[in-house]
């Protein structure tokens, strides 16, 4: 009885003392501040196919050599594009069916309509049988990822560079965004 | 961002845990608490009491895949690495639970007829999540990398739930070989989530004969959030104090309510050998209170925004091809809040065991009374299991109970579970005259390093036992 009793007070304190003096160690929790996600979306943006009748006025049906159209892209106003977005790389590939050029213009405007980036480049020639596919790839770094947030709208300008063939074909039109955040 | 991302870890990290698993207490006859791990307990004592508050104190947790000492080790700095490695580690099948109780009021009596009832007032608290997998590498890492591979919300998984339980329990033995008993449980909630049965899928496909880079599916899109309790607290302006009287008066039956059922045997193959088990908390709730429902559901796909050339309509307006769009994804992937009643089960629990005793103990003779052979040394393995959203969840146990006098009882066990294979536990159980002090607790080597370890669990409790001469 007495080796019981003299067993029951360390057992105990043996068991407290496990509980109570447990630890947490070799671990830094200021690392917490430092944890970000990190994701790279890729996001489809404008998509369109033309043809030589998008080139007609639409009153008179005279032929416009330019053509262009705005589309405003409201997510670029939202808070986690304005507080954590830190790159972009816009990819923009056309796919010629004309076989006449075509001189590009992809610009990014406030909403005052103010250019904040734009990008140019010519299209090259193609045939209806054998098209030609021009890529362009526009990457804005952290330095200018500026011009991005203080945009709203994505205006595409496009226009005709004649020659003697006849105007006949298709011109299609991809484009996508990899925006990069850190939350 | 951050502040909330630090507190979400450290609140996994540290308080969600394993849990309701009470390898320690299970079998543990001179314990009133071993009645409600098994209504058929054969308990040894004819009365108790417990100290209001005070007389079980639980708390478990649980991660079956990550621990602090993966995410914040501090001979490795660069933390973003070590978080990106573990979501990618951790599968879908891993999970968080966090299970604690407190048992306000506990009684007991031994009737005259031999039977032993014993009833009581509990709160408990068990919160339980699968890793959201594929919705955690599309936030952490985007779909840049998974391109052509579904994320699935599926993976979203998680129930929660506060509560009150009022129980009252009956123990009868049938004849020297069985003993058998039941326990009704009356549960009114303080607070219920349930998002379960998620499904969806969201895909980037790069198919080249789609007009665009990229073709983004939101395919079988339903995930629904079932909550009680939760509106009322968020969405009105309550006072602390307010908030505290809401919480009060649902603890006594303001809220929603259940009941449920525990059911349990003990069976004597022979004096020294017996199974036991039992069957928790079949039950319901009934959540029909402070009900709010959010729902996101649909289908959809898109190649992007498609402009006509030109950029103005038949009206001369410029077309708004931004409205258009999120006009048509609002119509495709709806949003909605709902207040419908739902039920939900209570995380049904089983336990089994086999227990074998040696040593026997020799009591003082008194022809009046018969005895029950009893022995100083058990040796035994318990099987547990509980009923999580996927799939059962199982914990293997072995242990040695050593009754060192009528005063100390010592128990020592070893667990396999999902969280570890080396789980050593210890409850030391002591007696001064009638007041009964218990301990126990699992996982003892974790506690050198909380930080290493993916499992703890303490039990501690204080009441009065009493036992006729």
């Amino acid at each position: 009885m007495s080796f019981v009793k003299l067993l029951q007070t360390p057992i105990l304190l043996l068991l407290f003392s496990v509980v109570m003096l447990s630890c947490v160690k070799d671990i830094d929790l200021d690392q917490t501040e430092e944890i970000a996600l990190t994701p790279d979306l890729q996001v489809s943006l404008l998509v369109f196919d033309v043809t030589s009748a998008d080139f007609e006025e639409k009153d008179t049906g005279e032929f416009a050599a330019v053509i262009r159209d705005t589309v405003r892209l409201e997510f670029l106003d939202d808070s986690y594009i304005q507080d954590d977005l830190s790159t972009v790389e816009f990819s923009f590939r056309y796919t010629n069916f004309f076989p006449q050029q075509f001189r590009n213009k992809i610009s990014f405007l406030s909403e005052n309509n103010r250019v904040q980036h734009s990008l140019q480049f010519d299209i090259a020639q193609g045939d209806k049988n054998n098209p030609v596919v021009t890529d362009w790839v526009e990457f804005i770094e952290n330095e200018r990822i500026d011009v991005i947030k203080n945009s709203i709208k994505m205006v595409v300008e496009i226009e005709v560079l004649p020659n003697q063939n006849i105007f006949e074909g298709e011109l299609k039109f991809e484009s996508k965004g990899l925006f990069s955040f850190e939350f | 961002m951050r502040p909330y991302l630090s507190f979400t870890i450290l609140f996994f990290g540290i308080f969600f845990c394993q849990a309701q698993n009470k390898q320690l207490l299970y079998n543990v006859n001179g314990l009133p608490q071993s009645l409600l791990n098994n209504p058929g307990a054969n308990v040894n004592f004819d009365g108790h009491i417990g100290v209001p508050l005070f007389s079980k104190f639980h708390i478990s947790t649980g991660s079956s895949g990550v621990n602090l000492f993966d995410i914040f080790d501090d001979s490795n700095q660069d933390v973003n690495q070590k978080v990106s490695a573990a979501i990618r580690r951790l599968t879908r099948n891993d999970y968080f639970t966090l299970h604690q109780q407190l048992e306000i009021l506990s009684f007991g009596w031994r009737l005259d007829n031999g039977q032993y009832l014993s009833a009581g007032v509990y709160q408990e608290m068990d919160m339980f999540a699968y890793f959201p997998k594929d919705p955690a590498l599309l936030v952490n890492e985007g779909n840049n990398a998974y391109l052509n591979v579904p994320f699935d919300f599926s993976d979203v998984s998680f129930t929660g739930e506060i509560m009150t339980v009022y129980h009252l329990g009956i123990n009868k033995k049938i004849n020297r070989k069985l003993t058998v008993g039941a326990r009704g449980k009356l549960y009114s909630g303080i607070f219920n989530v349930a998002s379960t049965n998620n499904s969806g899928k969201f895909i980037t496909r790069d198919d080249p004969d789609t007009p665009n880079f990229y073709r983004h599916f939101a395919e079988n899109i339903n995930i629904r959030v079932n909550t009680s309790g939760y509106a009322s607290l968020n969405n009105t302006g309550m006072t602390v104090q307010e908030s505290t009287a809401d919480l009060l008066k649902r603890s006594f039956f303001g809220g929603n309510i259940g009941a449920g059922i525990d059911l349990g045997a003990t069976y004597n193959l022979a004096d020294n050998f017996r199974i036991t088990g039992s069957i928790l908390d079949i039950g319901i709730m009934f959540q029909q209170h402070d009900v709010e429902n959010y729902l996101y559901y649909g289908d959809y796909e898109t190649d992007g925004i498609e402009p006509l050339f030109p950029d103005v309509a038949p009206n001369d307006n410029t077309i708004p091809y931004w409205d258009l769009f999120e006009d048509e994804v609002d119509r495709n992937l709806k949003d909605e809040t709902l207040n419908e009643d739902y039920t939900t089960w209570r995380p049904v629990k089983f336990n089994a065991a086999i227990e074998f005793g040696f040593e026997e103990m020799f009591e003082v003779c008194d022809y009046r009374k018969t005895y029950k052979r009893r022995n100083y040394n058990l040796i035994g393995m318990h099987l547990f299991g509980v009923k999580r959203p996927r799939s059962m969840n199982y914990a293997l146990t072995t242990y040695y109970d050593r009754k060192f006098s009528n005063n100390l009882r010592a128990k020592v066990s070893y667990t396999i579970d999902d969280f570890s294979y080396y789980n050593v536990g210890l409850l030391v159980s002591t007696k001064i005259k009638k007041f009964n002090f218990y301990i126990a607790a699992d996982n003892l080597a974790g506690y050198f390093n909380l930080a290493k370890s993916q499992s703890a669990s303490l039990q501690i409790g204080m009441q009065f036992i009493f036992k006729k001469q």
